[in-house]
């Protein structure tokens, strides 16, 4: 039996739903009240893989208003994993996620896992950022992509299983 | 807003639960998890032993109560609201016996403070001590109300900031996330990003301005509680847009951390672990969302009278409790864990105190204000060098 560790950033705009997304992933539910973070909030996860290797993911949670962006650093900086949230109602959190990704291309630790997360799929008859804007980018910037909703479920797993290859 | 009424049946409905969780008492009390709702209303979590020490606080409270009103009886009614004596306890030179007993009273006022301000004294006593008082005597009687009708319908990056939030906030609390409760929040905040827009609104502000309310009972003295928080009794810029205050704070507590709990800070730093990933959260909140809320208002208790190093004293003790667990520790992961389940269960609040107090030496307003100052320099440089390196990605994009 193995034992391997990740240590995971999310990072985005304030409200996109990395909480949430959080949340789905470790309690398995939806909670709509999830509460405002400040600082960081951290949660941890293991997952036992059919080859018997146990994975434990080690996330941080940031806080997303704006000036809590110098923070951020002091989280990603130990990570292999980034996963940089947007909310696809939401035009201004794609260009703020584009930030995000820059930052870490510069300043994040070499090597670091990046992958773009549209969230809030289930709300499709709002949607202002089309899926091929992220795919795009993603591709560009040779990230994985994937969009979410933590509200349904829809993808959440797929999404961290990425990280297990 | 939820009464003393409430409060009571609370209290009544935490006693009738007890009978029912006795028979297997023995053989599984550790892992009996139940849930209620505190003093203050808000739902908690725990196991047996956790409900045992809440029945213990409540008693402890009574019996502080007794105590607080007995030397109302012998020194005068609300002898403890004489203005000023917080800065002759700091070591002025005394002739008169006036005085003296002025510095008598003082020296008492500390040590009941540190002990606890009953929860019906609080909001008489903070608004005095904290100099709230004072602040809101200098402007007209109708400046909070004014204030609110004149930002009526605005709406600015704040404002919609404060809305995302508010449900956010304590949810599920019986007051609070209700619409009554988020109206009153919102006026508190949205009236303070007007006053201050350099603060504007900071996330964490809506967890302080929340227990505030609860404590005070009115919008307009939980407003002026908060005014007097941002502006006099925390250290400046904790909140503004690039929260230089706060990493200001971070760094003070990492040397404060290191000369009062080497072992623990030497463990840490080999661990590679920054001690700002779990203390962020309590400055910016003053622990509103790490503590249970009887403990945040004990140490609000005496922040109001001693000032913000009382964060500081606060924070080491929560690593001075776990000094051994700590040092057994050999992943980031754990210290967290280590620390977040400490923080959760501290449902005795003389228990972070008594070591806040009395484990970790003295400290003086003074050297921590020379401490900053010390700090200032380095912060603003690396916001600086932060802020030019965002500004180069920007310019990438053109």
């Amino acid at each position: 039996m193995s034992f391997c560790c990740t240590q995971l950033v999310l990072l985005g705009d304030s409200g996109v739903g990395k909480s949430c997304i959080v949340l789905r992933f470790v309690r398995g539910q939806f909670d709509p009240t999830s509460k405002v973070t400040v600082g960081a909030s951290f949660l941890s996860q293991t997952i036992a893989l059919q080859d018997s290797t146990t994975v434990k993911f080690e996330i941080w949670d940031t806080a997303g208003q704006e000036r809590y962006a110098a923070l951020a650093p002091l989280y990603y900086r130990g990570a292999g994993v980034a996963v940089i949230v947007y909310d696809i109602t939401s035009p201004e959190s794609f260009t703020k996620a584009q930030y995000w990704v820059k930052e870490l291309q510069k300043h994040g630790s070499p090597g670091i896992v990046m992958a773009l997360v549209g969230n809030k799929a289930d709300l499709q008859e709002k949607r202002e950022v089309p899926v091929q804007d992220g795919i795009d980018y993603a591709e560009k910037n040779g990230m994985f992509f994937i969009e979410t909703s933590a509200k349904t479920a829809d993808n959440i797993n797929q999404l961290f299983e990425v990280f297990l290859r | 807003m939820h009464g003393a009424q409430s409060k009571r049946d609370l209290a009544m409905e935490l006693q009738a639960q007890l009978p029912i969780l006795r028979p297997s008492i023995h053989t599984r009390r550790a892992n009996l998890t139940v849930k209620f709702q505190d003093l203050y209303g808000f739902t908690v979590e725990g196991n047996v032993d956790d409900v045992n020490v809440l029945n213990e606080v409540r008693e402890k409270v009574r019996q502080q109560g007794r105590v607080w009103w007995a030397l109302e009886a012998s020194k005068g009614a609300n002898w403890y609201l004489q203005p000023q004596v917080s800065s002759l306890s700091e070591g002025i030179v005394l002739k008169s016996s006036l005085k003296f007993s002025a510095l008598a009273n003082a020296m008492t006022l500390k040590k009941l403070i540190r002990k606890g301000i009953p929860p019906v004294l609080r909001p008489k006593v903070w608004f005095s001590l904290s100099g709230a008082a004072k602040k809101k005597s200098t402007v007209p009687e109708s400046y909070y109300n004014d204030l609110t009708k004149a930002v009526e319908g605005k709406v600015t990056p704040a404002t919609r900031q404060i809305d995302h939030d508010l449900p956010r906030t304590f949810p599920g609390h019986p007051w609070l996330d209700t619409p009554q409760g988020h109206a009153a929040l919102r006026r508190v905040l949205v009236g303070y990003s007007f006053r201050d827009s350099d603060v504007g609104y900071c996330q964490g502000l809506n967890y302080v301005a929340a227990l505030l309310l609860l404590v005070m009972k009115t919008e307009e003295d939980a407003f002026w509680m908060l005014a007097v928080l941002l502006e006099n009794v925390l250290v400046n810029d904790c909140y503004t847009n690039n929260l230089s205050g706060c990493h200001v704070e971070q760094r003070v507590f990492k040397d404060l951390l290191s000369k009062k709990c080497p072992r623990i800070a030497a463990h840490l730093e080999a661990l590679e672990f920054d001690v700002s990933l779990v203390a962020t959260e309590w400055f910016l909140c003053l622990f509103a969302k790490s503590l249970p809320s009887e403990t945040t208002l004990r140490v609000w208790d005496v922040l109001f009278y001693e000032g913000a190093k009382v964060l500081f004293h606060a924070a080491l003790a929560i690593f001075k409790m776990k000094e051994e667990d700590l040092l057994l520790a050999h992943q980031v992961g754990d210290v967290i864990n280590i620390i977040q389940r400490t923080t959760h269960h501290l449902f005795d609040p003389d228990e972070l105190l008594t070591v806040a107090f009395n484990k970790i030496g003295f400290m003086t307003t003074n050297t921590i204000s020379k401490q900053r100052k010390k700090q200032e320099p380095e912060v603003m440089k690396e916001l600086d060098e932060r802020l030019r390196r965002l500004n180069s990605l920007r310019e990438d994009d053109r």
